[in-house]
């Protein structure tokens, strides 16, 4: 590898290039958020993948999909193909374990993740995903984006993470049992959600730059938790309010008893 | 089979702490770290800590022949608590620091007496995994009896999970 690959980010540290080579980094969805995210964690050099997504390109998928061509639709590319190619052309010796299929379908690699990112579209689809993190101790960081209105349409979304032992997304007052209720109930009815590329990048450049933080420590936060709001119309973000008025200082939702494999009772 | 462990920052942060207090008359502190199995792909084991016990200074018996020496109070006090977290197949792990930076290897006092703990944790909680950690300022070393296994495999990764994310990967075979 060539000695002035990384000189441009020198500055997260001379352990940082090691550290990031040696971190399995696990993607769930590679979509609009997670095709950005797999292309910037190849640049920065990651080199152990964990990568899942059952679906293949189609046409509502182009005004968003990085490395997607319009060749990928009549093909039917699966969307975890796109992603290895992605990480292959820029790091070619990548170990990447792809599986075009639910996570909950083969979840034993992802528990070898350090740190799981997470671009679903559902509260549950999330939910499910920080409880296998932290039963089997990884850090996980979400991102989602919706649009909400039509006349006045307003880009919100959001970037957190959760880390074992830290708040979790119930503590932040992201995931509410009404939420997760209302979602059910409208299961099936809710339709295409309006996507498009450039809050898609922005909330997975800063997840990227959170995992980043999170491998080499290079802001000196060492951060339990975050909770980052966007605003896609003022083009800002900044700390979930929600969360700064939250009395909440330590999470009551998972306990030690809840880590490692369920134990099966005997009744 | 593949061996890993994962704990969490501040677990991690709390066992340094709390191992490199001096103690009034032991070279070193020990203590005992509790650990959950977790599945991985074919037979490939992840072991999850999950707390960690500080051994009273009281519990130490003085013994200039070795750095620590733990007495029967504190063995008793892990024998137990392996026994009452069977039903969640919890097993413990002898945790203690060596000086120095770089992967820590067993000491020969190390390696005659440590393993000598694990038929009775074994005993108590036949279905967990116990075993010994030994960590260094930077890195850190496993060794791990599992579920029906009188022979010890070596960890071959200890990832800390917490900011910044710490891997310890074993360098060495044994």
């Amino acid at each position: 590898m060539s000695v002035d690959r990384y000189s441009r980010q020198s500055f997260l540290g001379a352990s940082a290039e090691d550290r990031i080579a040696r971190c399995t980094i696990g993607v769930i969805g590679l979509g609009g958020g997670g095709s950005h995210i797999v292309q910037q964690l190849a640049h920065v050099g990651f080199q152990h993948y964990v990568l899942y997504d059952e679906d293949i390109v189609e046409e509502s998928n182009l005004n968003r999909l990085i490395g997607a061509t319009s060749a990928d639709v009549p093909a039917e590319t699966p969307k975890l193909h796109l992603a290895k190619m992605m990480v292959y052309r820029l790091q070619p010796h990548a170990n990447i374990r792809g599986f075009a299929c639910r996570w909950q379908e083969r979840p034993e690699p992802l528990r070898e993740c350090q740190i799981v990112l997470g671009c679903v579209d559902s509260y549950k689809g999330r939910e499910e995903i920080e409880i296998a993190c932290r039963r089997y101790l990884m850090h996980y960081i979400d991102i989602g984006m919706d649009v909400h209105g039509k006349e006045r349409p307003v880009i919100g979304g959001q970037i957190i993470m959760s880390s074992p032992e830290g708040l979790c997304m119930r503590c932040m007052g992201f995931l509410t049992d009404e939420k997760l209720a209302s979602e059910a109930a409208q299961y099936g009815n809710a339709g295409p959600r309006p996507q498009v590329v450039w809050p898609n990048g922005v909330l997975a450049s800063t997840a990227v730059g959170l995992a980043v933080d999170l491998v080499t420590n290079w802001t000196r936060s060492s951060r339990t938790h975050a909770y980052l709001s966007y605003d896609g119309n003022q083009g800002i973000i900044r700390p979930s309010i929600t969360l700064l008025n939250l009395p909440v200082k330590t999470c009551s939702h998972f306990s030690e008893s809840e880590v490692g494999d369920p134990v099966p009772l005997d009744l | 089979m593949k061996t890993q462990i994962n704990l969490s920052g501040s677990l991690y942060a709390g066992m340094i702490r709390d191992l490199t207090r001096p103690h009034p008359f032991a070279a070193e502190r020990v203590g005992f770290v509790f650990g959950r199995l977790g599945s991985l792909e074919r037979d490939d084991r992840l072991i999850l800590l999950t707390r960690y016990h500080s051994i009273p200074d009281n519990q130490y018996v003085e013994d200039h022949t070795v750095c620590a020496r733990i007495g029967s109070e504190a063995l008793t006090w892990a024998m137990q608590a392996v026994y009452f977290g069977r039903s969640g197949r919890e097993g413990i792990f002898h945790i203690h620091l060596h000086g120095g930076r770089g992967e820590p290897r067993m000491s020969a006092v190390d390696r005659r007496e440590i393993p000598k703990l694990i038929p009775g944790f074994k005993s108590v909680g036949p279905d967990a995994a116990h075993g010994i950690i030994i960590l260094s300022s930077d890195h850190g070393s496993g060794w791990v009896w599992l579920h029906g296994s009188t022979e010890s495999i070596r960890v071959d990764r200890i990832s800390v999970i917490g900011s910044p994310v710490e891997l310890f990967e074993n360098r060495r075979e044994q």
